[in-house]
């Protein structure tokens, strides 16, 4: 008896070509197992393929006592015949059953061993991965990494649903092979993809179940979903009803929701790739199989591509496909209920999908990106390649039938700016689209040159109304098998016919109608073949090698890594221009803050100071009368290397040396509410080389801006910054702010500055500025979701408030479609202090904005859910309920209520808020530019102390 | 059955308790009967003294610690002879050293098992021959802890064709495999001695044991106590341990005011002593894997308080249960837990015994009959 046995099929029905590898790849996992008591039963069908046949007996004979061959009867031909035959012939002490091409992580025996002897459960299940399509890479489901977070037992399959809702037992697990006797499992034999019914059953019948956070099983293919639909659907319908017998009402209904995602979606999705006979077929497939409701809270799209699915209706399951991809593009006409839900379709579905989320009724002809369907591509009498097509319309934008319209098919060549127009012959409405025919003499005017560019994409631009009106550009959409062969035309390149002869019509990877060039005659195809032989051969292959290493060399050259050393040794010794100034802000993506206003001062006071300002990543918004560099260029380490002054609200780069000669400013970017720098948890439990890399990059700093002597015993202290460093000078930033102020308080708030019109601020409507702060932490930039409902807002407050939405320079959040003129996103805008001059009331939750908007004395509305558990994990330096300039709201409804009666209740907080801005900014008076400008830049600044340290630090590195 | 069992540490006599773990395996496998050898890639300078002359043969490769592989620092340093000659030497020195490894390795009997309880150590056990021996890896710091130090990529490289290698606890190994290393185990490590008396916790002491170095978090622990000793003023912190921090911690104990309060202890052998005479212990880390001084202070029936840095530490004190934990690093918190301790008795006193009960399903037996599963588990 052996301690493991893996059941491995070969030859059984519905097993593809590629047998003969698949079953070798994997009975060698088996063999390569660190358990050596495996073995693999290779059970093969009377109808096996010879090659599976023969290489099932070679691998049987090169590992007699490990490899079992198992000759099924003739009567058993399903792969569940099949499996059952292997587990009956299996004699270990656990049974795994591999899938076709399936193999077995090298430890994977061992660990479903070790936690089945230690846990003495009857199943134990681990995680397994799957080849995604094209690129044959190995994938983990993304619901795996939850189910497996941490090994355990469970006394039912019960504690964790994942386990049935999801197919997550189609593989990686074993099964105690008495407990499967006992409990008389088996393989449905006339049901494909008994696997998914199998895994559930089991776990339901077992008792203990174990899971393990291991890879087993990898290589696992995804089921061809259009082939077997109907069996897929079949399983899950067992599996769903073995749920409901168990009385588990919501597992089954979790269950529906995860096969729509797993499967239905996916299949709709790949729609455009199948043949239009087999879309019909699985459409009537799915018309017949798919009879339970759909679940309710999927996804506005995916909910219309299930629906129509299960509706059986091919072509319209094509345009939810292309949505799916697209989801900005509207693919259907959309209608409008007296209640403002927006509905998919024109009626004709039957069924109400409401799609209202997806915002497009909020976007008018011209912003809206419109499916342009190719309905015909043909050659015409005249050799001339003959198009036609349909754009659709959604209903409540867009040109009405008198309206005039124009349009023009353009052909770009890909990754070129060339690009010839042709004109539409014939364009018009029809109901709820605009039909359109044209005619292209592509053979004479598409004249490429012949290299390069020999994929040109096709898009039509359709006009409405005169010159003046609005455009709506599109691709041109099609199924990949529509046009197919469909038509070619001779083709004329400038570099003769030898580089291409024939124009022919495809459908590219993105479902749009291009045209490439091709060698369809002998001279063409010969010269293809030779240029192809010249860059295949073997010296040219080994030429290609070379300059990949090359460039891998090259790019070492231009990484920070190497930047920074020979920034250390070698740029820091090059001689100070005198007067010289970088400057940045929040690491280069931004023109604004206290540097700006810094600029700005002395660009006033007109002192003879060159400025230089670092971008990442790109150089639009800042000044002209400064040199720009890119950050982490070989230029801006120049120019800090050189710079007499370092200017910066946040650090450059923390590896950078500053050189002896130059005196950095620190104007920091904001007072301290949450715990900073060495008062920071996750800084206390760096080791030690960590902390000390801090330590030397805060050292650089030789002024630093302070606002209160709250900044002085938090930001300084935590940052160990003596007192001699300190600047008591408030931020230049504020400045604006304290004019606004007075100007405001003398004058009125109107009219305001030319910033507001450009935002679309209405002088009657309230603005709101949400501007929340960064949730994330080191390395962890990406998107993240606003805690605030910005729909919500906007459909509550639009009429009376603008909401400005600034997500943190760190993160992007990508707001949902809102109404024109509710809800605009400021986030790339370059300077705060611009917006909060224009803002009514900010909103916030411990973003130091707080602290520079309470000068201007306008209301604040601190909305922060989470408030308790942040200032756990972050530590905070005040207790935000007792001080907030504001009332602290936890809810959105408590934040609505809140801004709603604002009016009433700011009277209340005027004092709070005057309190608030003597404890945190008393130095802000209007004059920080000036003052900083005049205690660090003017002649005969104090720069006496820095000598002797920085003297011994350059030294150091210039002895090495 | 008998088997020879060498265990490759670090060293073989430094201050710490892996040095401390290898030598109480050592004695247990050997009580056991298995013929156990110790090795140590060097002897020590700062060393431990060993509780009695071990019975199991103990060899170290290097006289005092080898010399780090060099790597040019520019142009210069390539040209540079002595440099090289040095460099030379080392590579001279290793190759000796993993010369009298494999030697030593060639006396085993068939069956043999390598366990190597530090990664470094496999810079040689990896180039020494190990035919016919089976090579178990060891890390004995939690995964977070690895993952911030240049010890990750070593495990990585060393690690990843081994057989089998094992963690402290099964967080820790879960997490190693979600990382990718599928053949990671996890084993508890065990509780040396039961002393025979709980420490009766009537003294005004706080303990707090371990090296003094940036690791043991000692100075996380005088900022702690910043904030404890203005409220307990006849309690007193007692800091036992060696190591390269000593000057700068005791400057930073000054500098808080804390000079009266504080006692700096010293190296100490006798650890259950030390714990008779404390009625708190203390645990201040940045990392740990499984810490021995913790299961050591609850054995002696001394409540602890501790950051909660690593899963080994969750392991062995149930927070309120038969201790209290902090979140690693927040020093308010950790302060906090060592006023609930130091104020009142009856909970210290509940808690100490539950401790002295809990910790005992770490015994020495039952840590060897894992091991013993495990080198028959690997044969199969």
């Amino acid at each position: 008896m052996s301690d493991f046995s893996c059941v491995i099929t070969g030859g059984g029905d519905g097993e593809g070509p590629g047998g003969a590898d698949a079953l070798r790849a994997s009975v060698e996992s088996v063999l390569g197992q660190s358990l050596r008591g495996a073995e693999a039963v290779v059970v093969l069908a009377s109808a096996a393929d010879p090659a599976v046949r023969t290489t099932a007996r070679a691998l049987a004979d090169r590992a007699p006592g490990r490899v079992r061959l198992v000759h099924a009867d003739p009567a058993v031909r399903t792969t569940g015949a099949l499996r059952n035959a292997g587990l009956e012939a299996a004699d270990g002490r656990y049974v795994l059953v591999l899938g076709t091409g399936e193999r077995l992580q090298r430890h994977a025996c061992r660990n479903l061993w070790l936690a089945g002897e230690t846990s003495r459960a009857d199943l134990i299940a681990g995680r397994w991965s799957r080849i995604a399509d094209e690129s044959g890479k190995e994938r983990e489901p993304s619901w795996q990494g939850e189910l497996y977070a941490r090994s355990r037992t469970l006394a039912r399959f019960t504690e964790a649903p994942g386990l049935v809702v999801r197919d997550a037992l189609v593989t990686g697990f074993c099964l105690r092979r008495e407990a499967a006797r006992r409990h008389g499992l088996r393989y449905e034999e006339d049901l494909a993809h008994g696997e998914i019914l199998f895994g559930p059953l089991a776990a339901a019948a077992v008792g203990r179940i174990a899971l393990v956070r291991r890879l087993v099983v990898t290589g696992r293919a995804d089921p061809d979903r259009a082939r077997d639909l109907t069996a897929l659907v079949e399983a899950h319908r067992r599996v769903a009803n073995t749920l409901l017998a168990h009385g588990l009402t919501e597992l089954r209904e979790e269950r529906e929701k995860a096969f729509a995602r797993d499967h239905l979606v996916p299949l709709a999705r790949s729609f455009p790739r199948l043949p239009a006979a087999r879309r019909a077929q699985v459409a009537a497939a799915a018309a017949r199989t798919l009879t339970t409701p759909v679940p309710p809270d999927l996804p506005p799209l995916e909910r219309v591509a299930v629906t129509l699915l299960a509706r059986g209706d091919a072509e319209r399951v094509l345009a939810a496909a292309y949505a799916l991809s697209r989801p900005a593009t509207v693919c259907a006409p959309l209608a409008t209920g007296a209640d403002g839900r927006v509905t998919w379709g024109d009626g004709a579905e039957g069924l109400p999908l409401d799609v209202t989320e997806l915002g497009h009724q909020h976007r008018t002809f011209g912003e809206l990106r419109l499916m342009n369907r190719l309905t015909r591509c043909a050659t015409d009498g005249d050799g001339r390649l003959l198009l036609e097509g349909r754009l659709v319309l959604p209903g409540h934008s867009g040109p009405g039938p008198g309206t005039p319209l124009t349009a023009t098919l353009e052909f770009r060549a890909r990754g070129g700016a060339r690009a010839v127009a042709f004109p539409v012959e014939e364009v018009r409405h029809d109901g709820n689209g605009i039909i359109w025919r044209a005619r292209a003499d592509v053979s004479r005017r598409l004249r490429p040159v012949g290299a390069r560019d020999t994929a040109w994409d096709a898009r039509l631009t359709v006009q409405a109304g005169g010159a003046d009106g609005p455009r709506s550009v599109s691709d041109l959409f099609a199924p990949q098998d529509q046009v197919e062969g469909a038509a070619r035309f001779a083709a004329q390149p400038l570099l003769g016919r030898l580089a291409g002869d024939t124009w022919e019509p495809y459908i590219t990877l993105k479902d749009h109608l291009a045209l490439r060039l091709t060698a369809r005659r002998r001279p063409a195809r010969t010269a293809h073949r030779l240029i192809r032989y010249a860059t295949h051969f073997r010296p040219a292959r080994k030429a290609k090698l070379l300059v990949r290493a090359l460039r891998k060399r090259l790019d070492r050259y231009r990484s920070r890594g190497f930047k920074a050393t020979a920034y250390n040794t070698w740029l820091t010794r090059l001689p100070v221009r005198r007067g010289s100034v970088v400057l940045e802000s929040h690491m280069g993506t931004c023109y604004g803050d206290s540097p700006r206003a810094l600029h700005e001062e002395i660009r006033r006071q007109g002192l003879k100071l060159h400025a230089t300002w670092s971008y990442d990543p790109s150089p639009a918004g800042f000044p002209d009368d400064a040199s720009l560099v890119r950050r982490w260029s070989w230029r801006y380490l120049w120019a800090l290397a050189r710079a007499e002054y370092w200017v910066d609200n946040q650090g450059f780069p923390q590896n950078l040396r500053k050189p002896r000669h130059t005196t950095y400013l620190q104007t920091w970017h904001g007072s301290a509410y949450k715990r900073m720098g060495f008062d920071e948890t996750r800084v206390r439990l760096q080791n030690a080389p960590q902390r000390e890399r801090l330590q030397q990059a805060v050292d650089r700093f030789d002024h630093f801006l302070v606002r209160s002597e709250h900044d002085v015993n938090t930001l300084a202290r935590a940052y160990r910054l003596p007192e001699d460093k300190l600047l008591r000078t408030g931020y230049p930033r504020n400045d604006a702010l304290i004019a606004e102020r007075t100007r405001s308080e003398t004058e009125g708030r109107l009219p305001r500055p030319p910033l507001a019109s450009a935002l679309g601020l209405d002088d009657h409507r309230k603005t709101v500025l949400y501007a929340p702060t960064f949730r994330g932490g080191p390395g962890r930039q990406g998107k993240g979701r606003l805690l605030l409902e910005v729909r919500e807002f906007a459909e509550r407050f639009g009429d009376t408030h603008t909401l400005l939405v600034r997500s943190h320079y760190l993160e992007s959040a990508r707001l949902p479609v809102c109404p024109p003129g509710t809800v605009v996103d400021v986030s790339h805008h370059h300077d705060v202090s611009e917006l909060l001059v224009l803002t009514d009331v900010l909103v916030t939750d411990y973003s130091s904005i707080m602290f520079d908007f309470a000068l201007l004395d306008r209301p604040v509305v601190l909305y922060a859910p989470d408030l308790d558990t942040y200032t756990a994990e972050r530590g905070s330096y005040f207790d935000l309920r007792e001080k907030a300039p504001g009332p602290v709201t936890a809810t959105q409804d408590e934040l609505f209520a809140a801004l709603a009666e604002l009016k009433k209740s700011d009277t209340r907080y005027a004092d709070q808020r005057r309190a608030f801005v003597a404890q945190f900014g008393p130095y802000d008076r209007g004059d920080a530019a000036r003052r900083a400008v005049a205690a660090v830049f003017a002649p005969g600044a104090s720069r006496g102390f820095r000598g002797a340290r920085h003297t011994t630090d350059h030294d150091r590195g210039a002895g090495r | 059955m008998s088997r020879d069992i060498f265990i490759v540490s670090n060293s073989t006599d430094e201050l710490g308790g892996v040095t401390g773990w290898m030598h109480q395996t050592a004695r247990l496998f050997t009580g056991q009967g298995h013929r156990v050898h110790a090795i140590g890639i060097h002897a020590s300078d700062l060393t431990m003294a060993l509780p009695e002359q071990p019975a199991h043969p103990v060899t170290a490769l290097y006289p005092a610690h080898p010399p780090t592989p060099w790597t040019p620092h520019g142009i210069r340093d390539r040209f540079r002879i002595p440099t090289r000659r040095k460099e030379a030497a080392r590579v001279a020195a290793k190759k000796q050293a993993v010369a009298r490894l494999s030697e030593i390795f060639a006396t085993a009997r068939p069956g043999a098992v390598v366990i190597v309880t530090q990664v470094w150590a496999m810079e040689w056990v990896g180039e020494a021959d190990t035919t016919g021996l089976r090579v178990i890896g060891m890390s004995h710091e939690s995964y977070g802890y690895s993952r911030a130090s240049h010890r990750y990529r070593w495990i990585k490289n060393h690690y990843k064709d081994l057989d089998h290698w094992l963690v402290l606890t099964e967080e820790d190994a879960d997490q190693w495999a979600g990382d990718g290393m599928n053949n990671v185990g996890f084993l508890p490590n065990a509780l040396s001695r039961l002393p025979a008396v709980p420490s009766p916790r009537t003294a005004r002491t706080v303990a707090s044991i371990g090296r003094l170095s940036d690791q043991k978090g000692i100075d996380l622990l005088l900022d702690t106590w910043a904030q404890v000793a203005p409220f307990r003023p006849d309690w007193r912190l007692r800091v036992y341990g060696a190591g390269e921090d000593e000057t700068a911690l005791k400057a930073q104990c000054t500098a808080l005011g804390l000079d009266g309060s504080v006692e700096w202890m010293g190296r100490t052998d006798d650890v259950e002593r030390a714990l008779a005479d404390a009625s708190v212990f203390v645990q201040s880390s940045r990392g740990e894997g499984f810490p021995l001084a913790l299961l050591e202070a609850m054995a002696s029936g001394v409540p602890c308080a501790a950051f909660d840095c690593a899963p080994g530490v969750r392991e062995i004190v149930r927070d309120g249960e038969d201790g209290l934990l902090a979140p690693a690093g927040d020093t308010a918190a950790l302060a906090d837990r060592l006023l609930r301790l130091t104020g009142n008795p009856r909970l210290r006193d509940s808690m100490g015994a539950r401790a002295r009960s809990g910790v005992q399903r770490f015994s020495e037996p039952e840590t060897l009959r894992r091991w013993e599963e495990l080198f028959a588990f690997l044969e199969r």
